[in-house]
C-alpha cells in the first residue's frame, strides 16, 4: 500500500499527463449525467410552475412529497430501480440493468425532486403582475411562460446547478442499476468505490480532485447567481 | 378611428368572490377616443372591473360585444379582450430587461418584423420623451419613468382600450402632470381609456365621462364643468 502523499502525487500525473482509463471515467460521468439533467429538468420545470401557480387540490401535500423526496438516500432509489428492472422485476423485459440508460433513470429520479423544490420556490416568488402583464401584452400562456422563466432565470440555473451537483457526486444508484462495468457504466463515483476497495488509491484521489473541482466551480456559478438574482429582485 | 359604436359593451357583467358579489349585473359600454373615469371606495371591485375587462379574470356572467361582434364563449370573448386591451397595474410591472426590450415585448410575441419593431418603439419612445434612456435597464427608472415605459409599451400595441389602475396615485406634481398629458393623448389617438380613482379631482385630464361603483353597481355622476376642470 503506498502512503497518502506517493498516492496524490501519482494522481495528479495520471490526471495532467491525460490517462486514457481515467478520462474514459470522467467521459461517462458527465455524459450521463448530463443527459439526466437535460430529460429531468424540463418536465420538472413544469411541474414547479404548475405547483406553484395552478390551484388544484392536494397541491400542498404534493410540494411537502417533493420536499420530503431530497432525502431519499441514493442506495435506496437504485435499490428500487434495481427490483424494477432485474430479469424477474415487472420493467425486467426492458434489459436496461447494467447499462447507461439505467443509471441514467436513476439519476434522473435522483435530480428530479431537487429540480421541483427549487424551482418551485423560484416560481413562488415570483410576482403575479410578471404573468398578467405578459398576458396583456398579447403573449399566448406559453410565451408568458416562458417570458416568467427568463424572469427568474439565475434562480432556475442555481436549481440545474444543485440537481447536477447531486447525481453527478451519487454512488448509490449507479452502482446498484449501473454495475461499474469498465469503460460502459464506470463513472467517477463507482470508480472511486472500486479503487478504495483494492487499495489502490492514486486512481481513486485523482478522480476525487476532479470532483472536488467540480464542486468548486458549481459553488462558485451559484454564488454568482445568487448575487444576480438578488440585484435583479 | 371607426367611430361606428362602442369598442366594448358589456350587458349583465356578474362576479362573485368567496360567495359575496363584486360586481352584480353592470351595463358598460366604452367609446373610442374618450376618457372614462372609475371612482369607488377601496375593495369597491374598481380594480376587479378592470381585470375582467382586460380579459386577466373571468366574470361569472355578462353578455358581450366587442367592436360590434357579439363573442358567444368566455374562451372566445378571452382572447380577443387580451388582444385588444391593455391593462396597466397600479404600480406597473416593467421586465428584467432594457427600456427598448420592455416596450417592444409585445410586438415580438406577435412576430412583427424587426426592422418595423426598432420604427415602432422608436416612436414610442419619442412619444412619452424617454428616447435617452432606450438602453437602461428598465427596473433601475424611477416610478414616474417607469410608468411611462408601461405606458408606451401598451400604446405600441394601438390597443382600442386602455384601462389604467390609479396611474397618478403616489406621483409628485410634475410626473402627475405627465402622465395625465400622456393619457389624453391616448385618447386622442382614439384609444378608448378607463382611469380608476378613488379621487374624483383629476386636473387637467380630459374626463368624458365619470362613472361611480357602489355595492357592485355603477352609476352615472355628472362632469364638472369644462371650465371648473381646466381652471384646476
Ligand atoms: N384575490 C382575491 N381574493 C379574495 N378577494 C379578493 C381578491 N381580489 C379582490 N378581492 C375582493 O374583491 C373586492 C374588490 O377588490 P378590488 O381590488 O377590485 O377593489 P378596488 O376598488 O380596486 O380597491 P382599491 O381602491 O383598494 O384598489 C374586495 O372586497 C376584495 O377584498
Ligand atoms: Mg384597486
Amino acid at each position: 500500500m503506498e502512503s497518502l502523499g506517493e498516492a496524490g502525487i501519482q494522481a495528479l500525473r495520471l490526471l495532467l499527463t491525460g490517462d486514457p482509463a481515467l478520462w474514459t471515467i470522467i467521459g461517462i460521468s458527465f455524459s450521463v449525467s448530463l443527459r439526466a439533467i437535460l430529460i429531468a429538468a424540463p418536465v420538472a420545470l413544469l411541474t414547479a410552475f404548475a405547483l406553484a401557480y395552478a390551484r388544484f387540490p392536494g397541491r400542498r401535500l404534493l410540494v411537502a412529497l417533493f420536499n420530503t423526496a431530497l432525502s431519499i438516500p441514493a442506495v435506496v432509489v437504485g435499490l428500487t430501480l434495481y427490483m424494477l428492472l432485474s430479469r424477474a422485476g415487472p420493467l425486467g423485459d426492458w434489459r436496461l440493468l447494467f447499462t447507461q440508460d439505467a443509471m441514467i433513470i436513476g439519476q434522473i429520479l435522483l435530480s428530479f425532486p431537487i429540480l421541483v423544490a427549487m424551482g418551485h420556490a423560484a416560481f413562488q416568488a415570483t410576482d403575479r403582475r410578471a404573468w398578467e402583464t405578459a398576458l396583456t401584452l398579447g403573449a399566448s400562456p406559453w410565451q408568458a411562460l416562458l417570458t416568467l422563466i427568463h424572469e427568474i432565470r439565475f434562480g432556475l440555473m442555481a436549481a440545474l446547478l444543485a440537481g447536477f451537483g447531486r447525481i453527478i457526486a451519487e454512488v448509490g444508484s449507479s452502482m446498484m442499476v449501473g454495475g461499474n462495468i469498465l469503460n460502459h457504466t464506470r463513472n467517477i463515483p463507482t470508480a472511486i468505490a472500486l479503487e478504495t476497495s483494492k487499495g489502490s488509491f492514486a486512481q481513486g484521489i485523482a478522480l476525487g480532485l476532479v470532483l472536488l473541482l467540480l464542486a468548486l466551480i458549481l459553488n462558485l456559478a451559484l454564488l454568482t447567481l445568487q448575487g444576480r438574482g438578488e440585484v435583479t429582485a | 378611428m371607426n367611430d361606428a359604436g362602442p369598442v366594448l359593451a358589456v350587458t349583465g357583467l356578474g362576479f362573485s368572490r368567496s360567495g359575496r358579489p363584486v360586481l352584480r349585473e353592470l351595463d358598460l359600454a366604452l367609446d373610442a377616443g374618450r376618457i372614462t373615469l372609475l371612482t369607488g371606495h377601496n375593495g369597491s371591485g374598481k380594480s376587479t372591473l378592470l381585470r375582467i375587462l382586460a380579459g386577466l379574470l373571468p366574470p361569472d356572467r355578462g353578455r358581450w360585444h366587442i367592436d360590434g361582434t357579439p363573442g358567444s364563449s368566455w374562451q372566445e370573448v378571452r382572447r380577443s379582450l387580451l388582444q385588444r386591451h391593455c391593462y396597466l397595474h397600479q404600480q406597473p410591472y416593467l421586465f428584467d430587461a432594457t427600456v427598448f426590450d420592455n416596450i417592444a415585448y409585445g410586438l415580438r410575441r406577435r412576430r412583427v418584423p424587426r426592422r418595423e419593431i426598432a420604427e415602432r418603439v422608436a416612436r414610442a419612445l419619442r412619444h412619452v420623451s424617454l428616447e435617452p434612456l432606450r438602453d437602461r435597464p428598465a427596473r433601475a427608472l424611477s416610478g414616474g419613468e417607469q410608468q411611462r415605459v408601461a405606458i408606451a409599451r401598451a400604446w405600441v400595441l394601438r390597443p382600442r382600450l386602455m384601462l389604467l389602475d390609479e396611474p397618478v396615485a403616489n406621483m409628485d406634481k410634475p410626473a402627475r402632470r405627465r402622465s395625465i398629458d400622456l393619457i389624453n393623448r391616448l385618447a386622442e389617438h382614439g384609444i378608448a381609456v378607463v382611469v380608476t380613482s378613488h379621487d374624483p379631482q383629476h386636473g387637467e385630464l380630459r374626463i368624458r365621462r365619470h362613472l361611480h361603483l357602489y355595492q357592485g353597481e355603477l352609476s352615472e355622476r355628472r362632469l364638472r364643468t369644462e371650465a371648473a376642470s381646466a381652471s384646476h
